[in-house]
């Protein structure tokens, strides 16, 4: 074999190693899009969307064609139309709001200035609740459509990076993992975030099953998506269920195929091979020798939920970082019961955030 | 031949290298050229290199003999909260502040992928010529992963040469340009028995995107309208004077430009027949029945049996 082959080899060899790299680092989960869409300016002597004229810029439009019969259309600062040099009678049917007779114009809803805001768009489960947290407070929420999709606008923000989160809470008030991504916002313009999916919830029936016995893993995805299960031993077991037109999925594990112990489960949901959500909560189930039923309670105790009130936030943040590197905390404050606040207990904190 | 021995295990470790992922603190300037008296920015950025990070803390360290720190902006931070505010202790800038569902880098409409995020940034001026390095030391960067695991760092440093005074436009001093308030922001009422006694107390946090909150400032009063005099420098969580809430609770953040964003805190409105006025009427009101009825049995017995 020549020395250029072997060259050749090597570099051949380096080549697929930083494709095989490349793809490991896209590889994360959820694929967002973040796009602009301008909004209008009025005042740029071009008619856009929601402007009647900007300027000289008319858009083709004469008295005449407002219904006039002579005279010289101009336009308003705020760019609609000033037909107050139009002559002869009012239009019989305006072509856009009401106005007035002679002067003033129509009231068409008018951008008159760039605002700044975020769309967000994506896949939850039909008919769920998605909240949306802007930079970890909750700012909006929605209802998602009996498709699974939704959209959430936000308005009026200033131009900067944001860090938004957004979950869905299924039919039984289960919620999902947070999903949260960074997204710089420009001023003037509106920024669209899609391609949003929001990971399954997940429950399942027992907390300790009888080894052999079945244990339901079940909850709420996009509709009709494809569900994968993993359930977590020493060795991971994958299964694959479809959700059907409500989103609700189930799938019965066999519980012989993994040893005595705590096991954990996991769910993803994907549509058509190409949406893929994040994983789900983890999930803890127990196999021994007797089935336990798990509690119907859906105001699990989160941790990081210091005042017991469903949710960790501000509140909880507030309680935790009072204790900051002071002497014996609570042991409800102390997250991960080393006998002191520091920045892991926030960390734990930050992991299980609801806003 | 004998060198392609030497291919199989080229090719063994190459496939079998693992990246290492490692988050990148790195002290950046726009600057090129430093001028003795010149204003300069240096921004503390992290890079998460495809990790999700949800806590960052550490120290910025400085030359103090070279350089003088005027200002510290946490505007457009990745940080969403506090729990060491940057702030200066002798030649040294402790931080310490969380993410809440962790961070993977920005995201943005005129780039592909992510891009580092800011965590603050610092002007210096400097004092005189020479070198000097501006450093991050005693970092803990930790992973999105419910349990706190630290994740690999590595640290870039800013290593910069003052020279001789600079002429023009170069020289000028750093301002920064923030008309925007502080975002809208929601304080909330809470009280639990882990702190303050179980007293209720006011938590908020505002945001703004350019220059950073400087200052909290609160007052309570019955009134809707905040006496300007009356307000008070503050932090969250803060105990509420007004223990009955029955205080309006206004909130001022102010940025570090200068500009303010006020809110408030309705109070409580309970019914009529909650309200402590009238709890004491009706116990009074009882308290005389009780005596009456007492008064009444008393003349009764004692006609029954008049040895009583």
């Amino acid at each position: 074999m020549s020395l250029k082959f072997q060259y050749f080899l090597i570099f051949f060899i380096f080549a697929i190693f930083s494709v095989y790299n490349t793809v490991l680092a896209d590889s994360g989960g959820v694929s967002l899009t973040v796009t602009v869409s301008e909004a209008a300016v009025c005042g740029n002597s071009a008619v856009e969307t929601g402007e009647q004229c900007d300027g000289s810029d008319l858009g083709g439009a004469t008295c005449v064609s407002r219904g006039y019969t002579s005279g010289s259309l101009s336009c308003n600062s705020n760019c609609t139309f000033n037909v107050s040099s139009c002559t002869s009678a009012a239009p019989s049917t305006p072509s856009s709001g009401g106005g007035g007779g002679g002067g003033g114009g129509g009231g068409a809803a008018i951008i008159s200035a760039p605002s700044t805001a975020v769309v967000f768009s994506g896949r939850a489960y039909p008919k769920s609740t998605v909240t949306l947290l802007k930079d970890a407070q909750i700012a909006a929420s929605t209802i998602a459509g009996p498709d699974s999709n939704f959209q959430i606008t936000l308005s009026n923000l200033s131009a900067g990076n944001y860090i938004f989160s957004i979950y869905g809470e299924d039919k039984d008030g289960i919620r999902s993992s947070l999903f949260t991504f960074s997204v710089s916002v420009t001023s003037g313009v509106t920024t669209n975030v899609g391609g949003i999916f929001i990971a399954p919830t997940i429950a399942v029936d027992k907390s300790e099953v009888k080894k052999g016995d079945n244990v339901a893993i079940f909850g709420q995805a996009a509709s009709l998506a494809d569900v994968v299960i993993s359930v977590n031993s020493d060795e991971e077991f994958f299964g694959k269920t479809v959700a059907d037109k409500n989103g609700i999925y189930l799938y019965n594990f066999d519980t012989s195929l993994v040893d005595y112990g705590s096991h954990t489960t996991k769910s993803k949901a994907a549509i058509g091979n190409q949406l893929i959500s994040s994983w789900s909560n983890l999930i803890n189930f127990k196999v021994g020798t007797k089935n336990v039923l798990a509690p119907k309670s859906i105001k699990k105790v989160l941790k990081g939920d210091v005042n017991n009130e469903g949710r960790v936030n501000l509140i909880d943040f507030s309680i935790v970082a009072y204790w900051y590197k002071r002497p014996s905390p609570p042991a409800k404050v102390d997250l991960n019961g080393d006998g002191k606040v520091d920045l892991i207990d926030f960390s734990i904190m930050a992991y299980y955030w609801t806003g | 031949m004998k060198r392609f021995i030497f291919l199989p295990f080229i090719i063994y470790s190459l496939l079998n290298a693992v990246p290492v992922l490692a988050a990148k603190l790195e002290l950046v300037s726009p600057v090129l050229e430093i001028g003795v008296g010149q204003e300069f920015q240096v921004d503390l950025m992290l890079d998460t290199e495809g990790q999700d990070i949800n806590a960052v803390e550490g120290k910025a360290v400085f030359p103090r003999n070279l350089v003088e720190l005027k200002a510290i902006y946490t505007g457009n931070s990745i940080i969403n909260f506090w729990i060491e505010q940057p702030a200066q202790k002798n030649s040294e800038i402790n931080f310490s502040g969380v993410i809440p569902g962790g961070f993977s880098g920005v995201l943005g409409p005129y780039w592909k992928g992510y891009r580092p995020g800011k965590i603050f940034s610092l002007i210096f001026a400097a004092k005189k010529e020479g070198s000097g390095v501006i450093e991050i030391r005693d970092t803990k960067v930790l992973l999105n992963d419910g349990k706190g695991t630290l994740a690999e760092v590595k640290i870039s440093n800013f290593a910069y040469s003052a020279e001789a005074p600079l002429s023009g436009a170069k020289a000028g001093q750093f301002s920064i340009k923030d008309i925007d308030p502080p975002e809208l922001f929601t304080p909330e009422i809470a009280r639990d028995p882990n702190i303050f006694d179980g007293k209720w107390f006011l938590v908020f946090a505002a945001q703004d995107k350019v220059s950073g909150i400087d200052h909290y400032e609160a007052l309570e009063t019955w009134g809707r309208e905040p006496d300007k005099n009356k307000w008070h420098v503050v932090e969250s969580p803060l105990v509420l004077k007004d223990q009955s809430r029955a205080s309006y609770i206004f909130v001022k953040a102010t940025d570090k430009a200068g500009n303010k964003r006020i809110v408030v805190v309705m109070p409580e409105f309970k019914p009529w027949y909650k309200k402590p006025i009238v709890d004491m009427i009706i116990g009074l009101i009882g308290l005389v029945v009780l005596l009456l009825v007492v008064k009444w049995l008393w003349k009764k017995l004692k006609y029954k049996w008049p040895l009583i």
